[in-house]
């Protein structure tokens, strides 16, 4: 557990909907160290989001336990873990999760607002940030105005300018054309490499594993490396 | 801050809503209040001045005039059909200081068998600028011919009974008390403790009975006290004060005190009533719109939270904006029913030609501060609701 970044104990989650049970994912136990590219291939439906969702938190498993540097962030109170998830963790959901009615520059300075840096920083951030993925001209735009492309680029700058340890990405260029994709990834790669960070990230295959140290493929909640 | 603001521009609509929310209840709140506060000003004007005065007095077997110098004057201080002891000024002062004391003063009544009548008159030496002698014996008010007291030694009036059974006029001269006294005025001061059948300015009084009857009583202030309590509803206590005080003064009072006071504490009551209800409505009715607009909102505060926004930060902004909403709102309310009140007054409409609508300034505090709280209570229940959702959960609307 010492040398392990991320580890998932005997995970499992169930979603009950009235009569209906649906077992999401069931005993996945997870090792990840820290600066490894973790790839979570899967079908639509598999479990993988659920498991990303797991390990950052958002959710509560049914049992099992998910440790961050040995801290069981099941057990942490909300305050504990809001203060993980602005300092280490970066998020890339896989529908971009954008606030439609804010602009870019406004999207991106959601992520940062708890980190309470000044205001002359956060904005030499975001626009250096725009500037790299090309989108310096398109800060003061609705999200809801930009193409799906240029969407998943805003939802990477967000998570990548909280400069995290962890990354979790939920099909980061899933729903983007191949050259957008190929950006949105070389990004994330300079990123890691730059940084340090331990990325997990979950798709369908569309995401070359030579990009990955390890690849785990997740079947029916299931996982099997 | 920034963000706070942001939310009440982004969603315009809502934000609109809400403090209409507010704004309406505010206005509903203020009129029914104003009106409330009008009727219970007028009913309490009325019914705060019933029954608010008794008369103290110490009773006695022996007439004063046993001890005096005229023993054939067949005369005696006397209070409700019987004889009394003199009183000495001092103890005004020592009624005075009982809480719920508004006003006592000195009250002189004298019976003296007079043969040209054939009966008992009595005389009320009276203290023409206390509101205690106004309610126990009378006043200027009273009068129903002629003219008032003055400080003129030789003048009198008499109650209307009294000056119709002996076929008296104004301007007539009585020759009574060892003396020659003008009627200058009547008077039909109804039914009172203190009532008499001629009244004379209470100096004017002492000195007919220390010069003119030659009655050496020592003292000669006053045989009753007259007592003005501030509410009718305290009536029963500042009696039982003054007994606990004064075992040896007997109290008459008449209990018309009673009913009014009874129906005053219906009145208030019913108005206390009337407030909670309507602060219950203003807190679900602003306790469903912040429900409502986190609801709506799940989604985003989902992200929010997963982007590392605290229950703490997400709270705060929560009731900042329920507390904006509601003061902008509670503004506007007390701004429009101003001027609702203001345009009913200038063209004095009353509704069923009865119910007055007053603004009354003091109202304004009460409202803000309803409001505040209404808001303060309603921004709690979306942030217990916050408090028991995980990010993801709200993200995908499992609220």
């Amino acid at each position: 557990m010492i040398d392990n970044l991320i580890e998932c104990i005997s995970l499992s989650k169930q979603y009950i909907s009235k009569n209906l049970t649906v077992n999401a994912l069931e005993d996945i136990n997870l090792h990840i160290n820290k600066n490894e590219t973790i790839l979570l291939k899967g079908r639509s439906g598999a479990g993988k989001s659920t498991l990303l969702n797991l390990m950052c938190g958002l959710i509560k498993p049914t049992s099992g336990k998910v440790f961050i540097d040995n801290i069981c962030i099941n057990e942490l109170s909300d305050d504990e873990l809001s203060n993980i998830l602005s300092e280490r963790i970066g998020i890339i959901f896989q529908s971009f999760n954008l606030l439609p009615t804010y602009t870019v520059f406004e999207n991106i300075e959601i992520a940062i607002v708890p980190k309470r840096l000044k205001e002359s920083v956060v904005k030499k951030n975001i626009m250096s940030y725009l500037e790299k993925f090309n989108l310096k001209d398109k800060a003061h735009l609705l999200s809801s105005e930009l193409s799906v492309g240029q969407q998943q680029k805003v939802a990477v700058i967000r998570t990548l300018i909280k400069q995290p340890s962890v990354i979790f990405a939920d099909e980061p260029t899933g729903s983007v054309d191949d050259e957008t994709a190929g950006e949105i990834l070389d990004h994330l790669m300079n990123f890691r490499k730059e940084k340090e960070v331990t990325l997990v990230i979950a798709t369908h295959g569309n995401i070359p594993e030579k990009f990955a140290d390890r690849v785990y493929s997740i079947s029916g909640g299931r996982i099997n490396e | 801050m920034k963000y706070l603001f942001k939310e009440l521009r982004r969603h315009y609509g809502r934000t609109i809503a809400s403090i209409s929310g507010y704004a309406i209840s505010t206005l509903f709140i203020l009129l029914v209040l104003s009106v409330t506060l009008t009727n219970e000003k007028s009913s309490f004007g009325i019914l705060k001045g019933t029954g608010t005065h008794f008369i103290v007095y110490i009773p006695t077997n022996t007439s004063c005039c046993v001890n005096c110098n005229n023993e054939d004057s067949k005369g005696s201080l006397t209070a409700e059909g019987v004889n009394t002891i003199m009183l000495t000024t001092d103890l005004i002062d020592s009624i005075k200081k009982i809480k719920g004391v508004r006003d006592a003063a000195p009250y002189l009544l004298y019976k003296l068998y007079e043969p040209k009548y054939n009966s008992d008159i009595s005389l009320g030496g009276i203290d023409m600028n206390s509101i205690a002698t106004k309610n126990n014996v009378c006043a200027v008010t009273n009068l129903i011919a002629g003219k008032f007291l003055s400080d003129r030694p030789d003048e009198i009036v008499a109650e209307e009974s009294f000056a119709m059974a002996h076929n008296l006029s104004v301007g007539d001269t009585l020759k009574i008390y060892g003396g020659k006294l003008i009627l200058t005025g009547i008077v039909n001061s109804g039914i009172k403790p203190g009532k008499a059948d001629i009244y004379a300015p209470i100096e004017n009084v002492r000195k007919i009975l220390k010069e003119d009857l030659k009655c050496i009583s020592p003292g000669f202030d006053m045989n009753i006290i007259l007592v003005e309590v501030t509410d009718s509803r305290i009536h029963s206590q500042v009696i039982s004060q003054l007994k606990q005080r004064m075992k040896y003064f007997s109290v008459s009072s008449y209990n018309c005190y009673q009913p009014a006071s009874e129906t005053m504490t219906i009145i208030e009551k019913a108005s206390r009533l009337l407030a909670i209800l309507i602060f219950i409505f203003l807190l679900i009715f602003s306790a469903k719109t912040q429900l409502t607009s986190l609801l709506e909102r799940s989604r985003e505060i989902g992200i929010l939270k997963s982007l590392g926004w605290s229950n703490t930060r997400l709270s705060n902004q929560i009731i900042f904006l329920s507390l904006i909403q509601a003061f902008i709102g509670v503004i506007i309310g007390i701004f429009l029913g101003f001027l609702i009140i203001l345009l009913l007054n200038s063209n004095q409409i009353r509704l069923f030609n009865l119910v007055e609508f007053n603004f009354r300034i003091r109202i304004i505090p009460v409202l803000i501060v309803l409001t505040l709280t209404g808001g303060l209570i309603a921004g709690i229940f979306p942030i217990i609701k916050l408090s028991r959702s995980k990010a993801g959960d709200m993200i995908n609307n499992f609220m």
